[in-house]
């Protein structure tokens, strides 16, 4: 059985659906990452799960127990928000110890488990200052500080790093990462980063416009995107897509016809054919295609091109070098290709025709 | 190389320098004027409290002297109103009406904005509005129910009967109330999740970090309060029972107005006033500077 269960979960906003049905099953000790654009309704969901904000309809059962109409205290989550959300007025060891107080835990206990807080998250030597002295990352490791004393079922983030400089952002991102398994923890972290989702997630879902689009591991999410808006959300760069159209166990993209592939598609009509721009190869008998810029990376280098009349992004192997203006012969592999409908956008699973095998 | 770049230095950045000079000439000269104004404003204000202190200090034939100092100052004038009054009585009266008004007010405006701010129910906006009227009606149109009322109870001539009609106020909740709308929500959320209930995310997480607010909303209420002149005076009927500003106008009688004492005791009920604004003044500046948290 889940361990946190949300069943068809709605939000309406004085008539306006923000939240379309959202049914998600988290296991135990799972680090589960909600991605999506802003707007898409993810920081809504966590914020009823925490109860910040009621349920319009649904229902969410933690550890066995339904608790949507329950108090924010008395669910068993600890969130650390976006901006922090320190009381200003207190030092860092009152504002880890706020939530023991409230829970009238006697004063000798309160000090271990705050002592025991600072040391994992490394704030011995701040103990006594206000949140305005500390730097942002000091302000967010206390944040986590006042969520780990009350060893909560359910750890919620609400974008926790987008305050943080590029360089802090990726330390503090290994650093949630390694306190949630060194506590054992069930965490829900929500953010529009991909890279963040990918990285931290055991379990990816992917929301797009008060709906989720796709759950999954990260790797099954990246390799079978389930949707074009999944394909094009992660991924830097996005995959890309390309407009075609399945004729006769064929497809063939929209504005070269003669570049076509043998897949035997479910669907026929109008399709969407999607490639990842590390999977385009480059071989000598490959299609044409002319280079319009060029990014370096350092460590690779992203080429764009135009291929039947779209914008293609192609990332060069290693020791490959392009110019703008130079002709690249490239090769879209068979197997790297994703093929989605071209009016739902949803994936459509082909094969190679039993014909061609044979 | 070195003499070269000293002596062509000073040479290159003179014309560069001399629009500059003429231009902080000018903002010298405009700083000048905006100090000057300031100034004269400042006597504006502190002249006629100069004048109330020297006055106070003349003998009763020099009392309409126009010299800035009296020749033969004495304290004559206070030992006189102290005796003719009971000056220390009713300055004790003052100060338990104003403190228990302005606790009053800063409570029960506390309690009446946090709902205001954090609460929405049926006709919120309304009450609110309501409450924002009353601040705006002026004193002498509820003057008399609220002397019938008093008087109804009992209360005539006592010092509850000064404080009960302001033991709320409007611009006590109006002005919290805007300060708690831009507390952050997210602070109030993460009280929320740890456990805390309204009572305690109102006295543990807001109420602290409005301080600055609330000094100087309590400066506000205690000098108004302390100011008070019409509501005592058809209240008042024993000089115990009386307030200080009463007190002063006792020293104008129907055979004339003895000027002298009538300033010692206007000096002497100032100066609470004075010492207050002295000690919290840093408070006052601060909530004007800061004006929300951050």
């Amino acid at each position: 059985m889940a361990y946190l269960s949300l069943k068809h979960l709605k939000k309406r906003y004085e008539g306006k659906q923000v939240l379309h049905g959202v049914d998600i099953d988290i296991a135990h000790r799972a680090f589960v990452v909600i991605v999506g654009p802003s707007g898409c309704g993810k920081s809504t969901l966590l914020r009823m799960i925490a109860g910040l904000e009621e349920v319009s309809e649904g229902s969410i059962a933690l550890d066995g127990r339904e608790i949507a109409g329950l108090d924010p205290a008395d669910r068993g989550c600890a969130m650390v928000f976006q901006n922090y959300a320190l009381y200003p007025h207190m030092t860092v060891r009152e504002n880890i110890g706020y939530p023991l107080k409230l829970a009238g835990m006697p004063r000798e206990e309160r000090v271990r488990k705050v002592e025991e807080a600072a040391r994992i998250l490394d704030l011995g030597d701040y103990l006594d200052r206000r949140p305005a002295q500390l730097s942002g990352g000091q302000r967010q490791r206390v944040a986590m500080g006042r969520a780990i004393v009350r060893e909560p079922k359910l750890f919620l983030f609400d974008e926790p790093l987008s305050n943080l400089d590029a360089k802090l952002r990726v330390t503090m991102r290994i650093e949630i990462k390694r306190l949630h398994r060194r506590l054992d923890a069930t965490s829900i972290f929500v953010t529009h980063d991909q890279v963040e989702a990918m990285t931290l997630a055991d379990l990816l879902v992917v929301m797009n416009a008060g709906r989720v689009e796709q759950i999954g591991t990260p790797t099954e999410i990246y390799g079978r995107p389930a949707s074009t808006f999944v394909a094009g959300f992660l991924g830097a760069p996005a995959m890309n897509l390309i407009p075609a159209q399945a004729i006769d166990g064929q497809v063939r993209l929209d504005g070269a016809a003669d570049i076509a592939f043998d897949l035997a598609a479910a669907a026929w009509g109008r399709v969407t054919l999607g490639i990842r721009p590390e999977d385009i190869e480059l071989s000598p008998e490959g299609t044409p295609v002319k280079v319009d810029l060029v990014e370096e990376l350092g460590g690779s280098r992203i080429a764009y091109a135009v291929l039947a009349g779209q914008e293609i992004s192609i990332v060069l192997p290693r020791g490959a070098t392009a110019m703008a203006g130079d002709i690249l012969r490239i090769d879209l592999p068979k197997a790297a290709l994703h093929l989605f409908d071209g009016d739902t956008g949803r994936r459509i699973e082909w094969s190679v025709p039993q014909a061609l095998v044979a | 190389m070195t003499i070269d770049s000293a002596v062509s230095a000073p040479l290159r950045s003179m014309p560069a320098a001399s629009p500059r000079a003429r231009a902080k000439g000018k903002g010298r000269a405009t700083t000048a004027i905006a100090h000057l104004v300031m100034v004269i404003l400042s006597i504006f204000c502190l002249f006629p409290v100069y004048w109330m202190v020297v006055s106070s200090l003349r003998p009763p034939n020099e009392i309409y002297d126009t010299s800035l100092w009296p020749t033969g100052a004495s304290l004559d004038n206070y030992a006189y109103a102290l005796k003719a009054i009971p000056i220390v009585r009713m300055l004790g009266n003052t100060l338990v009406v104003s403190t228990v008004v302005t606790i009053a007010q800063l409570i029960t405006g506390l309690l009446a904005a946090y709902a205001f701010a954090r609460w929405r129910f049926r006709g919120d906006k309304f009450v609110y509005t309501l409450v924002a009227l009353t601040w705006l009606v002026p004193f002498q149109v509820v003057m008399i129910p609220d002397y019938l009322l008093v008087s109804n109870l009992g209360l005539l001539d006592s010092l509850s009967a000064l404080i009960l009609p302001h033991l709320a106020g409007a611009l006590a909740i109006l002005m919290l109330a805007q300060a708690m709308r831009s507390f952050p929500r997210e602070v109030i959320e993460a009280a929320r999740m740890d456990g805390a209930r309204s009572w305690r995310i109102l006295w543990e997480v807001i109420m602290p970090n409005l301080r600055g607010t609330i000094a100087s909303l309590a400066i506000l209420v205690f000098i108004s309060t302390w100011n008070e002149y019409f509501w005592p005076l058809l209240l008042s009927r024993s000089p115990e029972n009386s307030v200080i500003q009463i007190g002063i106008q006792m020293f104008m009688t129907s055979e004339g107005t003895a000027w002298g004492p009538l300033m010692a005791a206007s000096t002497m009920a100032s100066l609470p006033i004075l010492f207050i604004y002295i000690v919290l003044q840093r408070q006052v500046v601060q909530s004007f500077m800061k004006s929300g948290i951050r």
